[in-house]
C-alpha cells in the first residue's frame, strides 16, 4: 500500500537578487494516513516552505529544483495551477501561523467558510451549505454558532478566528492538513486549546496532519513522529518516542538542552551556539558542523546519509557511523515530557 | 465610547461647509476687485474707450463700483441670500440664466468622462494586476506614465491639429454645430476630442492606483488560505480583493471630482466648448463679477461638498466605526 503522502529528495528553491537561496534540500519522508507529523526546527530552517511547495502555494520565484511529490502514489509534482485547485481544500488544506491575517477582513466567518465548502461541490444547496458551516464552527468549538457565522474575522479573537480558520481548511475534509505554527501567534493557554482542538479533530476524522512547530513542548503534546529539521533538511525523523527519549543527531540534542524544562534550578538555560547558516551557498558537509561541539573532521567536508537506527528512525550525522568515536549524548532517556 | 449623534456630526459638516463657502466669497470678492482690469469693459466693450471721464463716473455708479468694497461685498451677499446674484456685464442676462445655459454642456463632458475614467482605470487596472510583470503589464505601466504625463492643453492642440487640421475627421471646437443644439450624433462627435483629452490625461492615475492596491491586497496572508482552500485566481481577485479595494476606491472617486473638474475647465477652454469651463475663463478675463461669483462659488462648493463626501466614506469604511454598531447588535441579541 503506498503512503498518503511520499516525498522524495524535494528541493526547493528561491531565486534572490544575490543567489539561488536552497530553502529545502533533498528532503524526503512520509506521511501516513490519520498521523500527526510534527516538524520542527528555528525559523528559516525551511519548514514552512517545505509545506507551502508541497501544496505549490509559492511564490514564482520559488521553484521546485528536484524531487517528487506522490500523494496515494500518484505523482502530482507536475501538476498545472488547475489540477492543483482541484486537489487544494479537497485532499489537503491548510492553517496558517497568523490568524490575524489569514482571513479575508471584509467577509463574514460564515461566508469565508461556506465559500470552501461550495469550492469542491457546487451543487450544493444554500440549506445544505448553511448546515454544514453551522457543523464545521461546533466542530472547531466556536459556539452560538448561528449568530456567530455573520460576523466579520476583527469580532473575533485571536483563538477564535484560529478556531474558524480551522473550521475553512476542514470544509471539504481533506485527507491531510498541514498546520504551519498554529498556535506561534497565540498567547499559551490559548496555545494549549487550540492544541487539543488540532489533536480532538484529527481523532475524530482521521484527518493525516503535519504540525510545524519551533516548539518541542508543543510537539510533544500532540505528535506521533517527529522530523527535525535544520538548514533545509530533515536531520532527524523518529517516532515521537524515539526523539524524545533517545535522540540521536547533536542538533535534536540542542535543541532538547535548550528546553526551560531541562534546565536545572540556578544554571543558565543552555543554547546553542551560533547562527544557523545562510541558504545561499550552504557550507559543504553538515550544515550544522561548524555550531556542533561534537563535530567530527568529515562533518566539514562530506553531508552524511541518513542512517538507520530502527525501522522509523533515522538521523543524519556521522557519528552514527560505525567509525566514529562512541560518545555519551549529554541528553535522552531522561528527559520526560 | 458614546456613539455620535447623526445630526450633530452631519449639522457640523453642514456648518463647515457653509463657513468655508463664505469665505470663499469674501476672498474671491476681494481678490476680483482688486486684480487689474477695467469691468467697464465687459458691460460697454470698445465704447469704454471713448467714454468721457463724467459717462465713466456715471456707469460705474450705476453698476455699484464706485462704493468701497466691503459695502460692494455687503450689498451683494444680502443680494445673494434673497436669491438674486445680479446680472452678468457681458451677458446682460441674470446670472444664473446664463449659467443655466452652459451647464448641460459641463455635466455631460464632465459626467461622461468622470464614468469613462473610472470604468477604464478599474478595467486597466484589474487588467495589469492579473498579468503582472508580464509584457502587457510593463508596457501598459510606461504607456500610462508617459500619457499621464502629456499637459492637457498640450495634447488638446495636438489632436486638433491633427483630427481637424489635417485630417479634416472631427470639429476642433464647440459642443455642437449651428442649429444642431438637440442632435446627439452631432453632439457625440464634438464629443471625441475633449473626452479623449479627459480620459488619457486620468486615466492612468486611477488606473495605477488600482493596480497598485490589487497587488497589494494579492500578497496578503488571507489569499494564501483562498488559495489552499480551493479557490481560483479569478475568484479570489473578483470576490476577496477587489472588494476590499472598493471602499477606498469609492472615497477615490469622491477626492477626484475636483482634480477632474479641474482638468475639464482647461480642456473646455482650448476646445472653445461652451460650458461652465470657458464661462468661468472669460468671467475672470473680463472683470465679469457678478458671473465670476456664482462660478467660483459653484465650483468651490463642489470641492468642498465632494472632499466631504469622500471624508464620509472614509469614516464609513473605518473598521472601528462599524465595529460599534455590531457589538451593540451583538448584545442586544445576548439580552433577548
Amino acid at each position: 500500500m503506498s503512503e498518503l503522502l511520499e516525498v522524495k529528495n524535494l528541493s526547493v528553491s528561491f531565486d534572490t537578487h544575490e543567489g539561488e537561496l536552497q530553502a529545502v534540500r533533498d528532503v524526503s519522508f512520509s506521511l501516513h494516513a490519520g498521523e500527526v507529523l510534527a516538524i520542527v526546527g528555528e525559523s528559516g530552517s525551511g519548514k514552512s516552505v517545505l509545506c507551502k511547495s508541497i501544496m505549490k502555494l509559492l511564490n514564482k520565484d520559488a521553484r521546485i529544483k528536484s524531487g517528487s511529490i506522490a500523494i496515494n502514489g500518484v505523482d502530482i509534482t507536475n501538476y498545472s495551477e488547475r489540477q492543483m485547485q482541484r486537489i487544494r481544500g479537497k485532499v489537503f488544506s491548510m492553517v496558517f501561523q497568523d490568524p490575524m491575517t489569514s482571513q479575508n477582513p471584509t467577509i463574514p466567518i460564515g461566508k469565508q467558510i461556506a465559500e470552501a465548502i461550495r469550492v469542491h461541490d457546487p451543487k450544493m444547496s444554500a440549506e445544505q451549505v448553511h448546515q454544514r458551516v453551522i457543523e464545521l464552527m461546533e466542530l472547531v468549538g466556536i459556539d452560538r454558532a448561528e449568530q456567530r457565522c455573520k460576523l466579520c474575522p476583527y469580532h473575533f479573537s485571536g483563538g477564535m478566528r484560529q478556531r474558524s480558520v480551522m473550521a475553512i481548511a476542514l470544509a471539504s475534509n481533506p485527507r491531510m492538513l498541514f498546520a504551519d505554527e498554529p498556535t506561534t501567534a497565540l498567547d499559551v493557554t490559548i496555545q494549549a486549546q487550540i492544541l487539543d482542538l488540532l489533536r480532538d479533530v484529527q481523532k475524530k476524522l482521521g484527518t493525516a496532519t503535519i504540525l510545524v512547530s519551533h516548539d518541542l513542548g508543543v510537539v510533544a503534546r500532540v505528535a506521533d513522529r517527529v522530523a527535525v529539521m535544520y538548514a533545509g533538511k530533515i536531520v532527524e525523523i523518529g517516532t515521537a518516542e524515539e526523539i524524545f527519549y533517545d535522540p540521536r543527531h547533536p542538533y535534536t540534542w540542542g535543541l532538547m538542552r535548550s528546553l526551560p524544562a531541562y534546565a536545572q534550578q540556578g544554571e543558565k538555560l543552555y543554547t546553542i551556539p551560533g547562527m544557523p547558516p545562510v541558504l545561499i551557498d550552504p557550507p559543504a558537509g553538515d550544515a550544522f558542523a561548524c555550531r556542533n561541539e561534537y563535530a567530527l573532521g568529515i562533518d566539514y567536508e562530506q553531508m552524511p546519509p541518513m542512517f538507520q537506527i530502527t525501522d522509523t528512525h533515522y538521523a543524519a550525522t556521522w557519528l552514527m557511523d560505525e567509525r566514529a568515536p562512541k560518545i555519551t549524548p549529554p541528553i535522552g532517556g531522561m528527559y520526560h515530557v | 465610547m458614546i456613539r455620535k449623534n447623526p445630526y450633530i456630526y452631519y449639522g457640523r459638516k453642514l456648518l463647515a461647509f457653509v463657513l468655508s463657502v463664505f469665505i470663499l466669497s469674501v476672498a474671491v470678492f476681494y481678490i476680483a476687485r482688486l486684480a487689474p482690469g477695467d469691468p467697464l469693459v465687459s458691460y460697454y466693450g470698445d465704447r469704454v474707450e471713448r467714454m468721457s471721464i463724467e459717462e465713466r463716473q456715471w456707469a460705474e455708479e450705476k453698476l455699484g463700483l464706485n462704493d468701497p468694497i466691503y459695502v460692494q461685498y455687503i450689498r451683494w451677499i444680502q443680494n445673494a441670500v434673497k436669491g438674486d446674484f445680479g446680472i452678468s456685464f457681458k451677458y446682460k442676462m441674470d446670472v444664473l440664466e446664463v449659467i443655466e445655459s452652459r451647464l448641460g454642456n459641463t455635466l455631460i463632458l464632465g459626467g461622461i468622462g468622470f464614468i469613462l475614467i473610472f470604468a477604464g482605470a478599474l478595467g486597466l487596472g484589474i487588467l495589469c494586476a492579473w498579468k503582472e510583470d508580464g509584457w502587457l503589464d510593463k508596457s501598459i505601466c510606461k504607456v500610462g506614465t508617459i500619457t499621464s504625463c502629456i499637459p492637457e492643453f498640450w495634447l488638446s492642440l495636438m489632436l486638433i491639429l491633427v483630427f481637424a487640421v489635417n485630417l479634416h475627421l472631427l470639429p476642433s471646437s464647440g459642443a455642437y454645430s449651428v442649429g444642431h443644439k438637440n442632435d446627439i450624433a452631432d453632439r457625440a462627435v464634438h464629443l471625441i476630442l475633449p473626452m479623449t483629452v479627459a480620459v488619457i490625461d486620468h486615466l492612468w492615475y486611477y488606473a495605477f492606483m488600482i493596480r497598485n492596491k490589487l497587488l497589494e491586497e494579492v500578497r496578503a496572508d488571507y489569499v494564501l488560505l483562498a488559495k489552499s482552500k480551493g479557490l481560483d485566481k479569478k475568484r479570489i481577485m473578483y470576490r476577496h480583493c477587489l472588494r476590499n479595494i472598493m471602499p477606498s476606491y469609492l472615497s477615490l472617486m469622491a477626492i477626484s471630482v475636483p482634480h477632474i473638474l479641474g482638468g475639464t475647465y482647461i480642456i473646455e477652454t482650448v476646445f472653445s466648448y461652451p460650458g461652465i469651463g470657458t464661462l468661468s475663463y472669460e468671467s475672470a478675463r473680463y472683470q465679469d463679477y457678478n458671473l465670476m461669483m456664482v462660478l467660483c462659488i459653484l465650483t468651490g462648493a463642489v470641492v468642498i461638498l465632494f472632499n466631504m463626501i469622500a471624508q464620509i466614506i472614509n469614516e464609513r469604511i473605518d473598521p472601528r466605526m462599524r465595529e460599534q454598531e455590531i457589538v451593540e447588535t451583538t448584545e442586544v441579541t445576548e439580552i433577548g
